[in-house]
């Protein structure tokens, strides 16, 4: 028979020969290839060795338990169906077997006909598991091109109009006036503007593919703090704002990603100085409790109105405004509030207009 | 007058060597373009230009690397002063760059959009060594 390599290998698990026996019988009639095992330890070493499609074991066994073999069987071979043969019919430890990744149990006594019905489900499952995952890796695959392409796509023509502009201003050099010049600036700036909505949205495709905010270390929270501070005091400097920093002893470290949290406290600072007069002060508090480590920003400037408030994390979500430094592409605080949900933290907006805004980033330890 | 430097400009954007070409040509510079790494490599063995300035090709990663190496194996690339650009920032946090093991020499890495001031700053500059 040439198909005999093809043959579907299942493994059965058990200390009982003749339960061994019945089930090689039944299934190799059956036409699936059958190889048993008399113990766990064997088992778990066959089952490493020919990665069978579905394994049969025995709860109770000698030494190694039937639990500790699913365990390390669901957690060692990719998409295997493992099934509980349970002497008597104990329904507690058999519930216990598929938490730990059991797919199915099968009391002792059974017939052949409920051996192969048995089976026949847990081939159904595994197909299904295994479509499940080629769809969801293809579906991932697509959108990291996406991502990849079109932020090439975004970013080369922007690079390019910047290049012309420098090239402009080379070649025709002296012939511009200050008005032509006061033009190429205006270009410039708004080029600036477009190319920030692209890493803006970049950051925000890359967190739904997954791609950021996977990096789980310890985070320093003060060392974060610092990171954003130091990022925008040049700019701070220019707007005539201060920036006041209060953060308590002992701080525990956290766990997530420093560079997309660094993000966060950037973007939120930036929105501070660009919607606070200056003269204005932005105070940056930083405190724990048992649960949590709150950061809280806060600025004087010109405060959001009441209803408003409930939108502003949703994105391309702007108030209105006339101020030319104000303009942004509404999708900051998106970013914000997702990188937080990726940590398992939240964040929220408390404003009074014309007094100020606080954001308070949550986060648990 | 001395004769013209002659610089090669490797990038797969025309219009970005439009634009790059200008501002050489403003300083003085003969410009050669190269549209793909191939006749890139082709132009430095028939141009013999004094200075190279190729893309980092961010579309097939790393190719900007492969032109330099076999820019670098021709009798006529093996000791010219060679610029490379890239379009991403490399800094960025979420880059994971990593030029290649056995790197080529090349002698400034510089980020796309350039100013002009600079790259004719920084082309001199190499030139004159
Ligand atoms: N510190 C703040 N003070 C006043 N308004 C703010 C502040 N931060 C955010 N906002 C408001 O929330 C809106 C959404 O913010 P964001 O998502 O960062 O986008 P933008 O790029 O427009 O700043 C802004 O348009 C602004 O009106």
């Amino acid at each position: 028979m040439t198909e005999k390599t093809n043959k579907e290998l299942i493994l059965v698990i058990d200390d009982e020969e003749s339960i061994r026996d019945g089930c090689r019988q039944a299934l190799e009639k059956s036409g699936y290839a059958v190889i048993t095992a008399e113990n766990g330890e064997e088992g778990i070493r066959i089952a490493k060795e020919r990665k069978p499609e579905i394994a049969f074991v025995d709860l109770k066994m000698p030494s190694i338990s039937g639990t500790e073999v699913i365990d390390i069987l669901s957690r060692d071979i990719p998409d295997i169906v493992l099934v509980i043969i349970t002497g008597y019919a104990s329904i507690v430890s058999a519930v216990e077997s598929m938490k730990k990744g059991a797919y199915d149990y099968i009391p002792k006594p059974f017939t052949p006909d409920q051996l192969r019905a048995v089976v026949k489900r847990g081939f159904d499952h595994r197909n299904l598991k295994i479509e499940a995952r080629m769809l969801r890796t293809e579906k991932e695959e697509m959108e990291r091109n996406f991502i990849t392409f079109v932020s090439h796509e975004m970013r080369s023509p922007l690079l390019v109009i910047e290049q012309y502009l420098e090239a402009l201003r080379t070649v025709a050099g002296g012939c511009l006036d200050k008005n032509a010049n006061d033009i190429i600036d205006r270009c410039n700036k708004r080029i600036h503007g477009l190319k920030a909505l692209v890493e803006h949205w970049l950051d925000i495709s890359r967190i739904e593919s997954g791609v950021f905010a996977t990096e789980k270390k310890p985070v320093d929270i003060p060392g974060i703090i610092m990171r954003g501070v130091e990022e925008m005091a040049p700019l701070y400097h220019i707007r005539e704002l201060s920036i006041e920093t209060d953060i308590s002893e002992g701080i525990p470290e956290i766990t997530g990603d420093e560079e997309s949290l660094v993000r966060v406290i950037v973007n939120i600072m930036g929105n501070a100085s660009k919607y606070t007069p200056g003269g204005g002060k932005v105070s940056i508090r930083a405190r724990h409790d048992e649960y949590y480590v709150r950061i809280s920003i806060s600025d004087t400037g010109t405060g959001i109105p009441q209803e408003k408030l409930p939108f502003i994390f949703e994105p391309f979500y702007r108030v209105k405004g006339k101020k030319e430094e104000a303009r942004g592409s509404g999708l900051g605080l998106n970013f914000c509030k997702r990188i937080m949900e990726a940590h398992g933290g939240k964040i929220e907006a408390s404003s009074q207009v014309g007094k100020g805004t606080t954001f308070v980033l949550e986060l648990p330890r | 007058m001395t004769t013209k430097k002659k610089i090669l400009l490797i990038d797969d954007d025309s219009d970005f060597l439009m634009a790059t070409k200008l501002i050489l040509e403003s300083g003085g510079y003969e410009v050669f373009l190269a549209e793909d790494g191939k006749s890139g490599v082709e132009m430095v063995k028939s141009v013999s230009p004094d200075l190279t300035i190729t893309d980092m090709m961010m579309e097939t990663w790393g190719e900007g690397f492969t032109v330099v190496s076999k820019i670098r194996s021709i009798e006529a690339g093996k000791d010219m002063p060679l610029i490379m650009l890239s379009g991403v920032d490399l800094q960025g946090p979420y880059q994971s760059f990593e030029p290649p093991e056995e790197s080529p020499k090349v002698d400034m890495l510089l980020h796309k959009p350039v100013k002009a001031d600079d790259l004719l700053k920084y082309v001199k500059r190499l030139l004159d060594n």
